[in-house]
């Protein structure tokens, strides 16, 4: 980086003073298109020399009258400075010297290094002229970097001449016509003094309301009548005092001064209150932003919001996870190629594109670039109406700074989403594995009986007894049930996992399901007593899925029972739900475990390691809560566990219902 | 019919199911014939005549409802459709286009030859005159006096009652839909619905069976129908 230091502190006599100063860097932050390059060269200089630097911004009246692409190119400038990690000071001058101001912001930050392009060390003869002296009175020390930058520093643009404005004319003429008359009124009483105070007064007055123009025109004119009305020779523009022409030089001084104060107030009064709107727009959208959520829930209150703010049509185009550009700015709303075109120009190259810009400026929508960390994350877009009158600069130049506070926002909801997702998919990914080892286990054992035992069949010992084949025949039949049973399981509970399960209720009876059920595991049963108890009622479930919990639930039952411990089926209404238990007579459950048995591949802590793959009462809990009902599990006060499930009621029974009226052949109606 | 003369023409394309049929077919003195494919089903079905079709729903070149329904305009040759788990509505299918009965893979072989016999008895009863009473165990059915006896005691029936339990005796052992019920007991009332079956169900099984939850002759096929069980 070559530079050309004016004064090295460390270097020369003052190196112990140098020393004991920190080193700190700072840069000149303005609309300039070399800005940028100058703000990056200050980091990499502090950076070699692990020093602090930051940026200062003089915000300097005549920035209003600048051109909409310096003010974003401003923005887009200070943006950088605080990406870079850098702190901003905004300054607002009290001289219009921008040279002296800078070294005064260098001077009460306690600044070793200041950092200036080609152009600022052109143009600032100034600079060096009152650093020179500020140095030589050895108040200051401070290197000055001039750094070259590619970007031709463009002189700045020359403020555009104020528009005159009839109406305001018309009353600073007014203004000079009442000081005339007033004139008249008192020029017997008092005097030409006094006259030429009334001329000052409507002077000043044009000055402080109107401007640079009604100015002008109220003193000329006030000078022309003052001359013509008041001195003598009266009524003629003759002068024959020449003491006059210094009046009238002083009349037309004192105008112009008030006139430059009063439009330097009205100037920074504007700025002020462009300020507060800026940090009150910001301010909203912290908060609008601060409500979180997902990505696309940000995306929706941000565009509601700023559509409101701006007043014109907003979009929140956001790439999608692979980076693709967006095409369409919603549902049906699909971009022109233009906008298309303009949008891969601002996701490119980083920068605003399209209306008003540099690149494609007639469009009629404006993209600015959401950076992301890795890579853009979309463009916040804006429509004009055609030929409508374009947006105030006070409110693009804040364009920049939004965009860049949405994408903060949305980044970090889309990395808490992706976050979440990666947690979910971990999990699911556990669970994958755990459920295909423990299935795998539970799938060879049977398989391995039953090869074991036709192996054996087909090339019995020397020593069997006759009887073994029916043993062996019979333990294949067993584990091919078992075998059958888990398959069965696993289907139910990928059906049911994945949502493919439909639940059709219908009026079912429910003596009928119990009984299809029970007929399923009547062999399991045994010598176990099973007692039922029913009410005599239609419930509204589907009969083949309730079936299948029933039969689980009865599983489990005989699974946990002593050979001869009885089974308790037992249905009741309660609270407007139907409830359906199976109650056994085994050990019950540990503590603790009443919600845990629910959960896939649960065995159960406390009890003897038994077969199946723990999936069948995880298919009943699936098939309760298709059902928009639940399951509960206790361990009864007289010992044994009593599983419950329970069925929401609605709707009318059809014997209940007045139309169910089947007897009558021809006249009935549906339920 | 005996089992010499009966022949049983098995479509189905898995190799080992199919040798396990045939083997146990052939050692209960069944003849049987085999097919592979929908379209072989249908050419052997034709050609033979066999007296029961054992037909898999799911075959490699067709779907076995078709062929069932194709079979059925050719003959009146008994069909129990083989089908798997959880496939309740293509077993109502098959039922409702003329399929006699279904037996759900896995099944033993006991059940499968039980299927068959009361598919040829329904088929030769067929031919015959309808009877003027039915006895299944120690129900006896009277349709002449429209008289129901359980172990020698009446029974009083109300008319759907009756027509509902006479449409299962005649069709005793065969599974028979809820849509088959209403057709035969309601008619052709398009208002008609699976609810009023299981309405008359209940009262019925209340009045013939001592345990509804653990019936002996009115056997739910649920999600599909009921089944009158032949044998008390």
């Amino acid at each position: 980086m070559p530079s050309q230091p004016l004064r090295d502190p460390a270097g020369s006599g003052a190196a112990a003073d140098g020393a004991a100063r920190k080193v700190s860097y700072m840069v000149a932050v303005d609309g300039q298109p070399a800005c940028a390059e100058l703000i990056r060269a200050t980091c990499r200089l502090a950076e070699q020399q692990g020093a602090p630097w930051f940026g200062v911004h003089l915000d300097e009246p005549r920035r209003f009258m600048s051109s909409r692409v310096e003010e974003r190119r401003l923005a887009a400038n200070m943006l950088l400075v605080e990406e870079l990690g850098a702190d901003l000071v905004r300054v607002y001058p009290m001289s219009r010297f921008r040279d002296r101001e800078l070294l005064a912001v260098a001077r009460t930050h306690h600044v070793t290094h200041l950092v200036l392009g080609p152009g600022d060390a052109k143009r600032s003869s100034r600079l060096t002229g009152s650093l020179l002296e500020d140095l030589a009175q050895g108040d200051l020390e401070l290197v000055i970097h001039v750094v070259p930058t590619r970007s031709s520093s463009a002189p700045p643009p020359r403020p555009q001449p104020e528009a005159m404005d009839l109406g305001k004319l018309g009353i600073a003429i007014g203004f000079v016509a009442l000081a005339t008359g007033a004139g008249y009124l008192v020029f017997h009483f008092l005097g030409l003094a006094d006259v030429i105070m009334l001329y000052m007064l409507s002077i000043t007055a044009a000055a402080t309301q109107f401007g640079r123009w009604p100015t002008l025109v109220a003193s000329v004119l006030s000078i022309l009548t003052l001359d013509f009305c008041f001195i003598e020779p009266r009524y003629t523009f003759v002068l024959t005092d020449f003491q006059h022409i210094g009046t009238f030089a002083m009349m037309l001084g004192v105008g112009w001064i008030i006139l430059g104060l009063a439009e330097r107030i009205r100037a920074q009064t504007r700025l002020a209150q462009k300020q507060e709107r800026h940090t009150r727009t910001l301010y909203r959208l912290g908060k609008v932003l601060a409500e979180g959520g997902s990505v696309s829930a940000i995306q929706v209150r941000v565009e509601a919001y700023l559509r409101q703010e701006l007043e014109v049509p907003v979009a929140l185009l956001l790439a999608d996870a692979k980076g693709r550009l967006p095409v369409a700015a919603g549902p049906g709303l699909r971009l022109e190629p233009e906008e298309l075109e303009i949008v891969r120009a601002a996701m490119e190259r980083g920068v605003a594109a399209g209306h008003g810009t540099d690149i494609l400026p007639q469009a009629n929508c404006l993209m600015l670039p959401m950076p992301g960390t890795e890579r853009p994350l979309g463009v916040l877009a804006l429509w004009f109406v055609p030929g409508a009158a374009s947006m105030p600069s006070d409110r693009s130049d804040l364009l920049v700074p939004l965009a860049a506070q949405i994408a903060l926002a949305l980044e970090r909801a889309s990395l808490a989403e992706d976050r979440t997702q990666a947690r979910i998919h971990a999990e699911h990914e556990q669970l994958r594995s755990n459920l295909l080892s423990s299935i795998s286990h539970d799938l060879r054992t049977p398989l391995g009986t039953i090869t074991g035992a036709t192996t054996t069949l087909l090339d019995p010992g020397p020593q069997s007894a006759p009887g073994d084949p029916k043993v062996l025949l019979g333990t294949i039949l067993q584990e091919s049930r078992r075998l059958l049973r888990m398959v069965n399981n696993l289907l139910d509970i990928t059906k049911l996992e994945s949502g493919q399960v439909q639940v059709k209720k219908e009026w079912a009876a429910i003596e009928e399901v119990v009984g299809s059920a029970i007929s399923h595991v009547e062999e399991q049963l045994g010598s176990r007593p099973l007692s039922v108890e029913l009410p005599e009622i239609w419930i509204p479930m589907d009969p083949v899925l309730m079936e299948q919990a029933l039969i689980n639930l009865l599983d489990n039952a005989i699974k946990f029972s002593p050979p001869d411990g009885a089974i308790e089926v037992r249905g009741w209404v309660e609270a407007q739900q139907f409830r359906i238990s199976v109650a056994d007579q085994g050990p019950g459950l540990p503590p603790g475990e009443e919600e845990l048995i629910f959960e896939k591949l649960y065995r159960g802590t406390g009890r003897p390691v038994t077969p199946g793959a723990g999936l069948g009462l995880a298919i009943c809990r699936g098939i309760a809560q298709a059902h928009g009902g639940a399951i509960t599990a206790r361990t009864r006060s007289q010992g044994g566990a009593e599983i419950t499930i329970a069925l929401p009621m609605e709707g009318l029974a059809p014997e209940l219902n007045p139309d169910f009226t089947p007897d009558i052949p021809g006249s009935h109606h549906a339920p | 019919m005996p089992p010499e003369q009966t022949l049983v023409l098995i479509v189905e394309d898995d190799s080992h199911l199919r040798q396990y049929l045939t083997t146990t077919l052939r050692s209960h003195g069944f003849r049987v014939a085999e097919a592979t494919t929908w379209e072989e089903g249908r050419n052997m079905a034709v050609g033979l005549g066999p007296d029961v079709v054992l037909l898999d729903l799911g075959l490699p070149d067709g779907d076995g409802l078709s062929l069932a329904r194709e079979l059925r305009t050719v003959s009146r040759v008994p069909i129990i459709v083989v089908s798997a788990r959880g496939r309740e509505e293509d077993k109502i299918l098959a039922l409702d286009m003329g399929a006699d009965d279904y037996i759900t893979k896995p099944f033993g072989s006991g059940e499968l030859l039980a299927r068959i016999r009361v598919a040829l008895r329904h088929a030769a009863d067929l031919t015959a005159p309808p009877p003027a009473a039915v006895e299944v165990g120690s129900l006896r059915m009277d349709f002449a006096s429209r008289e129901v006896t359980l172990e020698q005691k009446p029974v009083r029936l109300t008319k759907i009652e009756f027509d509902l339990l006479a449409v299962l005796i005649r069709h005793a052992g065969q599974v028979i839909t809820n849509g088959q019920l209403l057709q035969e007991v309601w008619g052709d009332s398009a208002k008609a619905h699976a609810t009023y079956v299981r309405v008359y169900m209940r009262s019925l099984r209340k009045k013939l069976e001592a345990d509804p939850t653990r019936p002996r002759l009115l056997l739910t096929e649920l999600g599909i129908g009921y089944r009158l069980k032949p044998e008390g």
